[in-house]
């Protein structure tokens, strides 16, 4: 069986952005496999650890830099990578449309990718990839079980989790709490570079054209309110639990 | 050509070593630090990950990373606590003379053993009375038939009595000073060796420091690396590659100094406004800055040199002083940053000067490292 697992590169979560006029400037930007993908990365190598004879590929869609990304991956433990090269900013439906063309190419049964992808904070990718392929899916997995051909998975839900089952193939969504990824080892790392990473240009793969254009970007000012309460300590004590309670949502109802 | 790329697995081994300075070394620094206790689990793990004894080559089973492989690795690693980091530089300090002067089976009988395991290796020069004048030591060695018997004290060993075989340098013709000295391997519970921890060092206090004992401690000649007489430049050759490590280890507590002063800055209050508005802290962010950037490219080109085997003694010496009197400054300074908070151990800074004020002073003092340099100017 294959098993994909879906990856991007995204800014590591302690970069600092800044924006411009002409977008955000990711200049100087330490760039990591996006957290949600390492789950599916590590819950494949995970079934194929616990016996399932299958054969793990990482696949993604993106510039030259998406490569380092497929690198750790493999250095994780899949056995070969496909880097599809594109330097568009090709929205979420268009990018599903070519992975799902990928999927079926590599006669996949079961295919990763996590719950949401930092880039365009959208959680599309994966169900899109299950609509243009025809398979079930689930989408933000905190559990999984396989027997045979049969899928156990549980997910969020709104308030709660449930259980899903449904036959291969199917797309899984990742979210954090699946599993706890691994580090690639040195030993590995080195391995790594004599596994296969197929590079494919966009076009070879699927005629896409983005369905959206990025017009603007700026980033997300947060402010302090830095409200200050007067009065009687116990009084202000009372007021701060309220608030904390009612407003910030902090403190349980 | 000069290029400052690093290769797709240089990328890999940083990041990795990066993520796990950050996950699993920082957080728990300081409570090995309060202790003095060995990190065996962490050690454990970093061997997991094959992080330990990197230099171990391919023939007898390990990675045989080169020099800028392990520097890259040794800066992120000491971000996250240099003294944790100096039980995995040492051991790669323990098995350079059986890399530089073992042969095949040599190698292949101390160094094998260790792949893949939290094995550790030392090296043993330092004396009681003797650090910097390595060729004034006072330990013995004597053969008797097909036996080396060693005798003496060996002081402040990395390692020490933990360490699955420790290289000891130990005199076999005193009157022939330097010329005398030979290097032995000595297993780990080999009759007649013993140690003593060393407590209330003022940092790196996660590294375990041991005073070594030889007392008729027998090994077989074929422990001998190279030829009796050999030891002291076997000791010597050592020293200048493994000086890089340090500077590396230096360079990644200037960059933790760095980071740790720039965030505090900027949420510190003082007149109304953040600390890092003033010149007086800007001007000391922008010193360390300077600093760790010219330390780090000098102990690049200095690992470059020994990854390109050409001579190194020189560039080694240079890196290992100026890294750490940088890292000393940029510590100190992030202390005054701090202010009080930086004089106390619940933040991260006051250890940070207690622990890099021994790369100032290990594998040869900063004293020693300007005569060698000095000699290498007058030599012509």
């Amino acid at each position: 069986m294959k098993i994909v697992a879906i990856l991007k590169q995204v800014p590591d979560a302690e970069s600092r952005l800044r924006a411009s006029a002409s977008g955000v400037d990711l200049d100087g930007v330490t760039w990591v496999m996006d957290g949600m993908d390492e789950y599916g990365v590590e819950e494949a190598l995970r079934l194929r650890e616990g016996g399932l004879d299958a054969e793990v590929v990482a696949v993604a869609l993106g510039p030259d830099r998406y490569e380092e990304a497929l690198r750790t991956a493999l250095a994780m433990g899949a056995d070969r990578a496909i880097h599809i090269e594109s330097d568009e900013d090709l929205d979420p439906i268009s990018q599903a449309k070519v992975l799902a063309r990928v999927v079926e190419d590599e006669g996949a049964q079961l295919v990763f990718t996590g719950g949401k992808q930092a880039d365009w904070d959208s959680s599309a990718l994966g169900p899109a990839i299950a609509e243009f392929l025809g398979w079930p899916h689930s989408d933000w997995s905190t559990q999984l079980e396989l027997a045979g051909q049969q899928v156990r998975v549980r997910h969020d839900a709104e308030v709660g989790t449930e259980v899903l089952q449904f036959p291969l193939p199917g797309v899984i969504t990742t979210q954090q709490g699946l599993n706890e990824p691994r580090y690639p080892t040195l030993p590995n790392i080195m391995k790594a570079k004599r596994k296969e990473l197929k590079r494919l240009p966009l076009g070879e793969v699927e005629q896409v054209e983005a369905r959206t254009e990025i017009v603007s970007q700026t980033l997300e000012e947060r402010e302090r309110r830095g409200r200050i309460l007067e009065g009687e300590p116990a009084q202000v004590a009372q007021q701060l639990v309220q608030l904390l309670r009612d407003e910030a949502g902090v403190l349980a109802k | 050509m000069i290029d400052f790329t690093l290769t797709e697995e240089q990328r890999q081994i940083q990041s990795l070593s990066r993520q796990f300075a950050r996950d699993v070394i920082a957080p728990q620094a300081a409570r090995f630090d309060r202790d003095e206790s060995y990190p065996e689990e962490i050690v454990a793990r970093a061997a997991g990950l094959g992080l330990l004894n990197v230099g171990i080559p391919q023939a007898v089973g390990g990675l045989g990373l080169g020099m800028l492989d392990e520097v890259i690795m040794g800066e992120e690693l000491a971000w996250g606590c240099m003294g944790i980091y100096s039980v995995l530089m040492a051991s790669e300090l323990g098995i350079t003379p059986v890399l530089l002067a073992g042969s095949e089976e040599q190698q292949e009988r101390f160094l094998g053993p260790l792949v893949g395991k939290p094995s550790l290796a030392a090296f043993a020069l330092s004396e009681p009375d003797n650090g910097s004048d390595a060729a004034a030591m006072k330990t013995r060695a004597r053969i008797d038939g097909d036996e080396v018997v060693i005798t003496g004290t060996k002081m402040w060993i990395t390692n020490g009595g933990l360490a699955d075989f420790t290289v000891v340098f130990a005199n076999l013709e005193p009157e022939k000073r330097h010329k005398g000295v030979v290097a032995v391997v000595v297993e780990k519970d080999t009759p007649g060796l013993s140690y003593q921890k060393i407590t209330g060092k003022l940092g790196q206090r996660a590294a375990h420091t041991a005073e070594l004992i030889f007392d008729e401690v027998r090994v077989p000649v074929s422990n001998i690396l190279g030829e009796p007489g050999d030891g002291f430049r076997i000791a010597m050759r050592t020293l200048d590659r493994t000086r890089i490590p340090v500077a590396a280890g230096a360079v990644g507590v200037a960059g933790r100094a760095l980071h740790e002063s720039t965030k505090y800055s900027a949420e510190r209050q003082a007149f109304g406004q953040p600390i890092g508005n003033f010149q007086a802290i800007q001007f000391k962010l922008a010193n360390m800055k300077i600093g760790l950037e010219t330390a780090r490219w000098q102990t690049w080109y200095a690992a470059w040199l020994v990854d390109s085997g050409k001579p190194h003694t020189e560039a080694s010496a240079i890196a290992k002083a100026y890294a750490s009197e940088v890292a000393f400054d940029a510590a100190n300074e992030a202390v005054h940053v701090f202010g009080g908070y930086g004089y106390v151990d619940e933040y991260p800074v006051a250890k940070l000067m207690r622990d890099v004020k021994l790369n100032q002073i290990y594998e040869g003092t900063n004293e020693i490292q300007r005569v060698v340099i000095a000699r290498g100017l007058q030599k012509a």
